[in-house]
């Protein structure tokens, strides 16, 4: 099975989407003749490994390399780079071109840009003097789908750079994208943002408008319908939160790249050379696709159901002569036998830690402090995990759901926390600290949190969970329902007008907008509320609406949105954007400093 | 601006972490304290880095005195650990004396560290 996901199925045309991309790679390659070297950013390279074969990319006659330090070891003469516009990859090309120029090899360098060039890396190319050799180019890969209802802009340090940094290039990608899926789609007629970043993202998406209008009316109707935009700011706690389902899961355990997981072969039960596989997972596998955004429970359960159904289909055609029909279902059947193999040995990997009395008690602490109850407890708790060493990434998530569903920390105990970090893992930590409270995830209480009020208002914590029925999102965290969540129901629901009162609670200003083409002036779509917009649907087609996570969504939150969309009697189909698919461990591994 | 000073002095010896010349880096660390200490919200970094540079001097010594250099770059509870494996106890308590280590650390501490000596005589009695 292909790692690159199967895209048939989406709600939007994504194959063109990506088809599209893949042209402007290949023209790119195409550019000037003969055998070329083409060397990748690393980093980058996951990404393409979305959106192309390898294969492809050697037919066009290049070689394939992966830019490090080391200098590139060719015999092309034409050398092409495609890189990430950061300094430090500036430096290792410019590196390698003094390298060849000093052993007198004459090459033709090529650096293309992802997505777009700036002016402080050709900057670094004069300083070196290596600029008059190189010919420079952009690949305007802004946004790629990652799954038949995601879209990722890859952009794995947004969240860091717009919060500790002060730096809003990645706000300016996620327009860029957006605009440019407007150019495919049609002007989304209606938008909701809510968060600081998210509401300059409008902004700067107006602008643009401005700038390079797309034409409405050669369109036909917008094909997205909405778009909301929420910060990763406003909502810190369901990210901190452990992931349940299965998706979820295998994140924050075996770290989900790409779209795949790499595991030991010997999980897998596979007789391989290679010790470590990589598992693709993504929509194109059915089973996965059923099973992926279950609490993992449930996952358990129907994976037993499967196998013993296969059971018995398997005694049935052993003792009972059956019709040649009813063999060929049966062979059918054991086609679905290794997908279902896989992910029984993929669930039985998780269950050897789920099982831990220690993942229980992390669990049952994190449900105390979305509760807000017991303050000393779920304090001495964290302490405890400071004393024995415990990850410190463990310590730091605990510690952020605390600090932020209580609005900070009583001084005394702000302070004494971080000496004990401090001494039990080292000075080196102090930067890590500035930053979570710089961010507002770790800081001194200064007033009375609002957590409850929020938390009730929006319903957030089920009074009775029942997580093998699930009738409401909150099965997703086993009684939690993801804040973030719920801002988007009620922001479909009726706009922000009906959460006003709790929106201002939580960080950033909140915009609602409507948009759309002034020519297109029929009395029709006057005052078009998202409410007429979805009569209007009712024949057939239903509304689309894209949600786009400002520095980063989680698997459980794509998992809650999907699980909106197909509840009866919801007429909509969710599209999620996101800078990058993160979890409680990488958002805050991004904010500690280790250079 | 000040802050932001002291911010790099302290990621600086961040940077040189694992070069052999302690002196430069406690210096470093002594200035960033001196930069905290200027300003009145900073009394919490002050004192950390000023523990900080005293750590860096103790596990100094504690290198030329057992001849190992195992202990610079560690965490406080970290040299404790050691000192107790190495079965140094007077070092390890002194340790716990110069940073005011409280007593629930101390206990988790000393457990493990026996516990992976083996040494279940001294555990018991403790």
């Amino acid at each position: 099975m292909a790692q690159i996901p199967n895209l048939d199925n989406s709600p939007l045309n994504f194959t063109a989407l990506r088809e599209r991309s893949q042209k402007e790679l290949i023209n790119i390659l195409k550019n000037g003749r003969g055998k070329k070297c083409l060397v990748i950013d690393p980093k980058l390279g996951g990404s393409l490994s979305l959106l192309i074969q390898t294969s492809m990319l050697k037919e066009n006659g290049t070689e394939l390399r992966h830019l490090s330090a080391d200098p590139v070891q060719t015999e092309c003469s034409k050398v092409l780079y495609l890189v990430r516009s950061q300094l430090n990859l500036m430096k290792f090309i410019s590196s390698h071109i003094q390298n060849d120029v000093s052993k007198g090899l004459q090459k033709e360098y090529f650096v293309y840009f992802v997505p777009r060039r700036t002016v402080v890396c050709e900057k670094i190319f004069e300083e070196e003097k290596v600029h008059h050799l190189i010919t420079f180019g952009e690949y305007p890969l802004y946004i790629l789908p990652v799954d038949e209802d995601v879209l990722s802009c890859e952009l794995d340090l947004a969240f860091r750079e717009c919060l500790i940094d002060g730096d809003t290039s990645a706000l300016w990608h996620v327009a860029n994208a957006i605009h440019k899926l407007e150019f495919s789609f049609g002007v989304i007629p209606t938008v909701r943002a809510k968060g600081k970043g998210s509401a300059k993202i409008v902004d700067i998406l107006n602008s643009l408008q401005v700038e390079e209008p797309v034409n409405a009316p050669d369109m036909g109707a917008p094909e997205i319908n909405m778009l909301i935009l929420i910060d990763r700011e406003v909502d810190m706690v369901t990210p901190m939160c452990f992931q349940l389902t299965y998706e979820g899961l295998l994140d924050e355990i075996l770290q989900v790249n790409n779209g795949a997981v790499e595991v030991d072969a010997s999980i897998i039960g596979a007789q391989q050379e290679r010790n470590k596989i990589k598992v693709p997972l993504n929509s194109s596998d059915k089973l996965y696709k059923d099973i992926r955004d279950l609490h993992f429970e449930e996952v358990v359960q129907v994976l037993r159901e499967k196998a013993t159904s296969m059971q018995k289909d398997y005694a049935d055609v052993k003792t009972t002569s059956q019709s040649v029909s009813e063999l060929k279902d049966f062979v059918k059947k054991l086609n679905s036998l290794p997908e279902i193999a896989r992910h029984v040995s993929l669930a039985q990997h998780l269950q050897t830690f789920t099982c831990k009395p220690s993942f229980h008690s992390r669990l049952d602490i994190e449900q105390t402090i979305l509760e807000l109850q017991n303050f000393d407890l779920c304090f001495e708790y964290i302490e405890e995990m400071i004393h024995k060493q415990e990850p410190i990434i463990s310590v730091f998530r605990l510690l952020v759901l605390l600090s932020v569903t209580n609005n900070g920390l009583p001084k005394k105990n702000f302070d004494y926390l971080r000496r004990e970090i401090l001494h039990s893992y080292g000075f080196e930590h102090m930067p890590t600290l500035y930053n979570l409270e710089k961010a507002g995830l770790f800081k001194r209480q200064e007033s009375k949190s609002n957590w409850l009020m929020i938390s009730k208002a929006l319903q957030l914590i089920a009074s009775e969970s029942e997580a093998s029925k699930p009738d409401d999102i909150s099965y997703i965290f086993s009684g939690y329902a993801p804040l973030s969540i719920r801002i988007v129901q009620h922001a479909i629901r009726s706009g922000w007008r009906s959460i006003e009162e709790i929106l201002r609670y939580l960080p950033g200003p909140h915009v609602d907008l409507k948009r759309g083409g002034s020519t297109n002036s029929s009395p029709f779509d006057k005052v078009p509320s998202f409410q007429s917009n979805l009569d209007r649907l009712a024949d057939g087609r239903r509304a689309l609406v894209l949600v786009v996570f400002v520095g980063g969504v989680t698997f459980a939150e794509i998992a809650a949105l999907r699980f909106l969309s197909s509840q009866d009697g919801m007429g909509y189909d969710f599209i999620i954007g996101t800078t990058k698919i993160v979890n409680g461990n990488t958002v805050l591994e991004a904010l500690m400093t280790t250079n | 601006l000040l802050l932001k000073e002291s911010w790099d002095f302290e990621k600086n010896p961040m940077a040189s972490k694992g070069s052999p010349l302690h002196g430069p880096r406690i210096r470093l660390i002594e200035q960033a304290q001196k930069l905290f200490s200027e300003t009145k919200e900073h009394n919490f970094e002050s004192k950390a880095s000023e523990e900080h540079a005293k750590l860096l001097r103790l596990q100094h010594e504690l290198e030329v005195s057992t001849k190992q250099s195992i202990f610079v770059g560690s965490s406080i509870s970290d040299t404790i650990r050691t000192c107790i494996v190495l079965g140094n106890h007077r070092a390890a308590l002194r340790v716990r004396t110069e940073f005011k280590v409280s007593d629930k650390r101390w206990y988790w501490l000393k457990a493990f560290a026996l516990a992976t000596v083996r040494d279940w005589d001294s555990l018991e009695k403790f």
